[in-house]
């Protein structure tokens, strides 16, 4: 038993550490990821979307949500002309990826403001699993 | 043959100290190499990238200068387990993660996996060394 309760004291050491961190470490993240984040529901109540599917060739190529532009770091120098193609200013841009684990989105989404200065950009909280979930899409098959 | 095994965990600890510090100065940039690996959701993203840092100082510390030593190498093992669960499932799925052992960024694109898998797995091959001579060495003096 010693191990373990040796063990539980380190680890009441190191959550105390890191609790007063999040508090006053100025480079302490924050639990919201940013202020881009939406739900589903929240989304789709938008009077006009356009869809950015952030995730790689491969999984838009097995299935995307309809109309969904492919947009995603790996080929970004190619893809984005096709994005200023099709985009309309007046739509709210919403990105996906694979999951509410995947960070792909808000790259995307970091990129089009910073580097486009697109400030109407919106992540789809979920990601492509909200949409399998809320039966808008069908899961591709591997 | 005592000294080995001291000598295996007390390196072993040291890259336990020096990994927790590095990524506790900007744990921001260890919660962007977590997300990385995408398996966890945001929220646990941040409470692991505050809590390991300080874990790994404290288990580096106690397998440094023996204190909690125990403890420390019962979590030192489960974090390595852990690290090397994510790298392989990484991997497997031809993720670009960052592995975020060390701070800085080291994307799998460059360094790859094996580096960093042979890393983790060397660090249990030294806390072993240092189980088994503790053991021997305790069974040695009990006859």
């Amino acid at each position: 038993m010693r191990p373990v309760k040796e063990a539980a004291l380190l680890l009441a050491i190191a959550f105390t550490c890191s609790v007063a961190a999040f508090f006053v470490h100025p480079k302490a993240p924050s639990f919201r990821a940013s202020g881009l984040d939406r739900d589903l529901s929240a989304i789709l109540a938008l009077p006009e979307v356009f869809w950015v599917d952030a995730r790689s060739d491969d999984d838009y190529e097995k299935a995307h949500f309809e109309g969904a532009i492919l947009l995603n770091e790996d080929r970004w120098e190619e893809l984005i002309v096709g994005f200023l193609d099709a985009w309309s200013p007046d739509a709210t841009t919403v990105i996906y990826c694979s999951s509410a684990a995947c960070p792909r989105s808000h790259e995307v989404a970091a990129r089009l403001k910073s580097e486009l200065e697109i400030e109407n950009v919106l992540v789809l909280e979920g990601g492509w699993e909200a949409l399998v979930e809320a039966g808008l899409v069908e899961e591709a098959d591997e | 043959m005592s000294y080995l095994g001291r000598g295996a965990e007390i390196l072993v600890g040291l890259a336990f100290a020096w990994a927790g510090v590095v990524k506790l100065m900007d744990p921001s940039a260890f919660l962007a190499a977590i997300l990385t690996y995408e398996v966890f959701g945001h929220a646990f993203a941040v409470v692991a990238s505050l809590l390991v840092p300080y874990l790994e100082v404290c288990v580096g510390a106690g397998l440094v200068f023996g204190t909690l030593k125990q403890g420390s190498r019962l979590i030192a093992i489960a974090l390595l387990i852990a690290f090397v669960v994510l790298l392989v499932q990484a991997a497997i799925r031809g993720l670009d993660a960052d592995c975020g052992c060390f701070g800085g960024s080291e994307m799998a694109s460059e360094s790859g996996y094996a580096w960093p898998i042979a890393r983790d797995v060397l660090m249990l091959a030294g806390l072993a060394i240092g189980i088994v001579v503790e053991r021997v060495s305790r069974d040695k003096s009990v006859r």
